[in-house]
């Protein structure tokens, strides 16, 4: 067993898996991994288990797993060294592709977002715009950013999980993506603050992007919505 | 339903030009099919498209000899508009055209990829599917939502067909199947890069990858295993992902690649996790054929779609999600 703590030696490895499966809730069950609830110590974990797929043969999954799951923590502690909130990688065990990482405790931006008074969702528009702008800046993609995937809590602090489809890249199409997958999803199920939230998240991205960038990929955003391809349902569940 | 109707099909869009003949309940009267065989390397459009000019005529006496009825008897005359190659297009656009208007029946312009689809589910009995449509020019997954056979994945690059066939052709050994039988001898697996992002895929830094392990002396038998295993568990996987998504519960392979066995062995195995049934096209209507764009005209004719002349333009780019599924509404 490869049980690796980050940032440190760990004792007793057997034990930490012990206790660590024992006392688990499954949250969710997506196409590719399973999430659970945990605690440990009194820390609050969540984590994360790229199940083993029957129909690939044995070497292969395992190593796409463990691609995935190296390539998910790697994504996670680039963005907190660049100082984008979200949850940090606490374990991982190599050897069964699973990621245990810190639990926030607050809910979905697309729950709490029809709650917030207006004034705070100027602001958290344009908090997050300065997040995506400080992930977009480290060349890196979120893939799947829409406001299920974006956390707030009771100070009103966003984080960013689900980097299951991140990538780093230099593809001005593939940060649009990002933009775009959020402005849908605002279209979809907070249809009358988009426009407000929008512009707001577009004067925090500008902030760290600069008007030039920001002006150019909102006419990427505008292109990727003319060609209709239904990105955001092809990357929804995925 | 009043009387059975009965539909000419043209197809056109490549090397093959066939001729169907399908009545309105789904009996295939005709299916006859011609493929250009170039003599070396590629198809060159303008050489297809001649050769198709040459054999029409014969095609079209065959096909209504088969089904045993007189051109006056059919109700509509159906041709594929696109996608396709130009050149082989308007072959068959042309005859349809002339067709429709001596005969004074209703013009059809019929979407190459939806009769791919169409003639799948006339002959599996599948009734929803999400389907993975992999040809040598082609890779996709698409399921029938709103009106439309929308696209839920595809190839960024090249077609995981052409992959495999390129593979085979520059190792020595020939296009497919010779890959993946060469691949059942192998031993060791080689990881190659397995490029899925959400339901996309990406074929061509594998190809290229598995072309240079090839040159530094990697066993071939252990190569053709790598590469078809790889590609295969992408498309897998990335179906997977869709009927998850979707929520369906059919899965329908289309295309030669369809024939792979692996392949089917692996739909097979990640169906079962999802309690989803497999269809696979058989043989004779997987390829380029009449039948399929006749069936598909029926279709189309019965919900009202026909194409005024004026409007009947080859449309070599067509893509799968701009047509207006208008039949499946109707419960076809």
């Amino acid at each position: 067993m490869r049980l690796t703590r980050l940032g440190g030696s760990m004792a007793s490895e057997e034990g930490w898996q012990m206790t660590l499966k024992a006392k688990s809730e499954v949250i969710r069950i997506g196409a590719e991994a399973i999430v659970s609830k945990l605690e440990w110590n009194g820390f609050k974990l969540v984590s994360k288990h790229r199940v083993p797929k029957p129909y690939r043969m044995p070497e292969l999954d395992k190593w796409v797993r463990e691609r995935r799951t190296l390539h998910e923590a790697k994504i996670i502690s680039d963005l907190k060294k660049a100082g984008v909130p979200c949850p940090a990688v606490v374990l991982m065990d190599r050897d069964d592709s699973t990621l245990y990482i810190q639990f926030i405790e607050g809910s979905e931006l697309k729950k709490a977002l029809d709650e917030l008074p207006p004034k705070l969702v100027e602001s958290v528009a344009r908090n997050l715009g300065e997040i995506v702008g400080r992930m977009h800046s480290n060349r890196i993609a979120h893939g799947d950013l829409t406001t299920s995937n974006i956390l707030i809590d009771r100070n009103g602090k966003l984080y960013l999980i689900d980097f299951g489809l991140s990538a780093v890249t230099d593809d001005l199409e593939e940060l649009a993506v990002d933009i775009h997958l959020l402005d849908r999803s605002l279209e979809s199920a907070h249809h009358p603050l988009r426009e407000k939230f929008m512009k707001n998240f577009l004067k925090g991205y500008s902030s760290i992007m600069g008007r030039d960038f920001t002006l150019r990929i909102i006419e990427k955003v505008k292109e990727i919505r003319r060609r209709g391809r239904y990105v955001e349902e092809r990357r929804r569940r995925s | 339903m009043g009387k059975e109707l009965l539909v000419l099909g043209i197809e056109s869009t490549a090397h093959t030009l066939g001729f169907g003949i399908v009545s309105s309940e789904g009996r295939i009267l005709a299916n006859i099919n011609y493929t250009y065989k170039p003599k070396e390397g590629g198809i060159h459009p303008r050489e297809a498209a001649q050769h198709h000019s040459a054999i029409a005529s014969t095609g079209i006496a065959e096909a209504f000899r088969q089904a045993g009825i007189s051109p006056r008897e059919v109700d509509g005359i159906a041709f594929s508009v696109g996608p396709g190659m130009g050149p082989c297009l308007r072959v068959g656009a042309t005859i349809a055209r002339t067709l429709a208007l001596k005969l004074e029946k209703p013009l059809i312009a019929v979407n190459h990829g939806v009769a791919h689809i169409e003639i799948g589910r006339l002959v599996t009995g599948c009734k929803d599917p999400v389907v993975l449509y992999v040809a040598g020019g082609n890779t996709l997954i698409t399921a029938y939502m709103d009106r439309r056979y929308r696209i839920f994945g595809e190839t960024l690059d090249i077609a995981a067909g052409n992959c495999l066939d390129v593979f085979g052709i520059k190792a020595g050994i020939g296009p497919m199947p010779a890959p993946e039988e060469y691949g059942r001898r192998g031993r060791r697996f080689h990881p190659l890069p397995y490029k899925v992002k959400g339901m996309d895929v990406s074929f061509s830094g594998l190809l290229t990858a598995a072309l240079r392990m090839l040159k530094e002396g990697v066993a071939l038998e252990d190569l053709c295993l790598s590469i078809t295993e790889t590609v295969y568990s992408m498309l897998t996987e990335t179906l997977e992902r869709a009927l998850a998504f979707t929520e369906k519960k059919e899965i329908l392979l289309v295309g030669g690649l369809a024939r792979s066995k692996r392949l089917k062995e692996m739909v097979d195995a990640m169906a079962e996790l999802h309690g989803a049934g497999v269809y696979v096209v058989p043989p004779e209507y997987a390829g380029d054929n009449g039948a399929m764009i006749a069936w598909t005209g029926v279709l189309q004719l019965m919900a009202g779609q026909t194409t005024p002349i004026e409007q009947s333009r080859v449309r070599p780019r067509y893509r799968l999600d701009e047509t207006d599924a208008a039949w499946r509404e109707h419960g076809l």
